[in-house]
């Protein structure tokens, strides 16, 4: 979304009553001025609750800036660099460095530029997330060729870019943004305003400086991606109709003119391996829907989708049970189908779920579609429970089969359930943070944190955090708990708490009430919770715990009796 | 007040939220601790893009006031 600075001034000017802030610090070395303005706009748009404080460094200091903000309090950072960083000859404002004369000491000199940056933004990452935009603007004038032609000294100069961007990709906490995404929503013919850069040092034109502080937004507070997709399976997944033609004549191949579907195969392969839950619902018979999902020249293998429902009945039906099954709301679902109108009927019984129409005679459409589904499902990283996933859900099936609803607690001690409780401190492990960020059923008052927040917490001496990860004899299931608070001898403040879905009705919370009694030696518990709209699962364990004030804050919690008859093996990771 | 005084009198509200409305009129660098230079720069780039204009950068040390402001916009409003 694009702001104009008179929309983004008004809205800073609704938001500045607002007490509770946040501290970005932008790192650049040009004057900051309507970046800065609309960064805080933007973040205004995103956390409409929350105004965020905007520190910044010394025009053309790019490497102090980078110093004082690794060492602030600020809890993220913005840094954007220019190629007047490199080498004040490389701006407008600075004359006398173009000649053929200076182009080797400008390479040399960039060169080290760049080896420097990497070691102040190494320094930067370690204490809190970082968005990094590498130069937006053209090299200026640089080289003796005409302007259609690349000089070898600019290539050189780009080749050094790109080493430091393969480098810092690979940095923990550093999110750099895609140039050619930045290329579709500000032209490179319009960013630059020299009027602006030589009168007051700012070099961007308003409606780049607004899109590139949105997109530093979303890089910094990205959106919680999706959790499932659910595809149609005729003429979306395939080319033709599996009860007419049969299963082995369905095609997804160039020669056949169905390579979109085919495509969008690969999509969902891509999905799968990313953590992305998988399920069909199809207005077929099941045998024949199962003979199709044999093939094995699928490119994404039908095992690969759970559950899968084929029947004649309503497709709102149909994903109600996918949703029970994977026990996730219907926001965080995609279901993608060739017919309008199956996407209005489900889209009629659940509003919130996003339904996508599958284009299957437009291939420019298609992959406009396959994009919508990287931008709905990308996350910053891949965790090794996002493999687990969909067998997890499958174990999950089958233990309600096996012991119902809610297993007695012989039926949860046959599961002989292993659990370990990590407490060691690792900024590094993102598992624990994208666990609290994106629970919303078992979440003790659904507070998001971001990524310097939380490496606030590490640094400080009384916060703990606690990750569980479970396994029992139907297989393991990662990290699927987290408990994070503050200890003051006896008594422990529980800020967040969260147990995936996958892990409900095997007495896991029950293990973590335990380990704060036993292992940190708890004497009170208090539990800062908040209902939510989306929080009943917890509010019930509290009920459960015999804490009827669900409506309360911060609850005392005395109440909490120590739970006893366990069912699960323990062992606990602390720091040395 | 004419249409671009009331535009003016919004840009200048956003640039100094905590100018009171009639206050405005009055407003000079001089009066308002808070017009430093970067407000000058934020406000005469908020009007810009409000009027869809280029500041001529030989008047750009002169619009210091709310009133020589008007005046400017008048002019070029006239002129255009």
């Amino acid at each position: 979304m694009e702001l104009t600075l008179n929309q983004a001034l008004a809205t800073l000017r609704r938001q500045r009553e607002l007490v509770s802030r946040c501290e970005i610090f932008l790192v650049c070395g040009f004057q900051p001025l309507h970046l800065a303005t609309f960064l805080k706009a933007h973040f205004a748009l995103r956390w409409p609750d929350r105004a965020a404080d905007v520190r910044e460094g010394l025009y053309g200091d790019l490497d102090g800036t980078l110093a004082s903000a690794a060492k602030s309090s600020a809890t993220a950072a913005a840094v954007v660099i220019e190629w007047g960083d490199l080498d004040s000859r490389l701006s407008f404002r600075s004359a006398g460095g173009w000649g053929l004369s200076a182009e080797q000491d400008i390479l040399a000199n960039c060169r080290g530029r760049w080896a420097k940056i990497l070691e102040r933004l190494k320094d930067l990452a370690s204490r809190m997330p970082v968005a990094l935009v590498l130069p937006t603007l053209p090299i200026p004038l640089f080289g003796h060729t005409a302007g259609c032609q690349m000089g070898a000294a600019e290539a050189e100069l780009g080749k050094y870019a790109a080493i430091f961007l393969a480098d810092a990709a690979r940095l923990s906490n550093v999110s750099i943004l895609h140039p050619s995404h930045l290329g579709r929503l500000s032209p490179e013919v319009s960013r630059r305003d020299p009027n602006m850069e030589l009168a007051a040092g700012f070099p961007y034109s308003l409606g780049h400086a607004s899109v590139l502080a949105h997109q530093l937004v979303q890089l910094l507070c990205p959106l919680s991606p999706m959790k499932g997709l659910i595809t149609d399976l005729d003429d979306t997944m395939w080319s033709g109709i599996v009860g007419e033609v049969g299963a082995q004549a369905v095609t997804w191949s160039l020669s056949e003119h169905s390579q979109i579907h085919g495509l969008y195969q690969q999509e969902l392969r891509h999905l799968s391996e990313i953590g992305v839950l998988l399920a069909i619902a199809s207005k077929n018979e099941m045998p024949v829907v199962e003979e199709a999902l044999r093939r094995e020249d699928l490119y994404v293998p039908g095992t690969a989708f759970f559950p899968v429902k084929a029947s004649w009945g309503p497709k709102s039906q149909a994903i109600a049970e996918i949703l029970r099954v994977w026990n996730i709301g219907p926001e965080s679902v995609v279901f993608v189908d060739d017919s309008p109108m199956e996407l209005e009927e489900v889209r009629t019984a659940f509003p919130a779920m996003t339904c996508l129409h599958f284009p299957k005679r437009n291939s420019a459409k298609a992959i406009e579609l396959f994009e919508q589904l990287r931008d709905l499902f990308g996350k910053p990283a891949v965790h090794p429970e996002d493999a687990l996933r969909q067998s997890s859900i499958r174990a999950a099936e089958q233990i309600k089969e096996a012991g119902g609803q809610q297993p007695g607690s012989d039926f949860v001690r046959a599961l002989q359930g292993k659990l370990t409780f990590d407490a060691r401190k690792d900024g590094s492990n993102k598992r624990l943070l994208e666990l609290i960020n994106k629970t919303n059923q078992f979440n003790l008052n659904g507070v998001r944190i971001n990524d310097g927040e939380w490496l606030r917490h590490l640094e400080d001496e009384t916060g703990f955090a606690v990750g569980v990860a479970y396994e029992d004899r139907f297989g393991p299931l990662g990290v699927i708990g987290v408990m994070a608070g503050r200890q003051n001898e006896g008594v422990v403040e529980v800020t967040s708490w969260v147990l995936s879905c996958r892990a409900f009705s095997r007495r896991i919370e029950h293990h973590m009430i335990e380990y704060l009694f036993q292992r940190r030696g708890a004497t009170a518990i208090r539990l800062a919770f908040k209902p939510t709209g989306r929080n009943g699962p917890f509010q019930e364990f509290l009920r459960s715990m015999g804490v009827e004030n669900g409506a309360a804050g911060d609850l005392e919690q005395q109440a909490l009796r120590k739970p006893d008859d366990l069912p699960h093996e323990v062992r606990t990771l602390e720091n040395d | 007040m004419t249409d671009i005084q009331v535009r003016l009198s919004a840009c200048f509200a956003n640039v100094f939220p905590d100018l009171k409305p009639d206050e405005i009129p009055q407003a000079s660098q001089e009066s308002l601790a808070a017009w430093d230079s970067v407000a000058h720069i934020t406000l005469l780039s908020a009007i810009a893009e409000e009027f869809q204009c280029e500041m001529d950068e030989e008047f750009l040390e002169t619009l210091t006031s709310y009133k020589r402001i008007v005046e400017y916009v008048e002019a070029g409003s006239a002129k255009s």
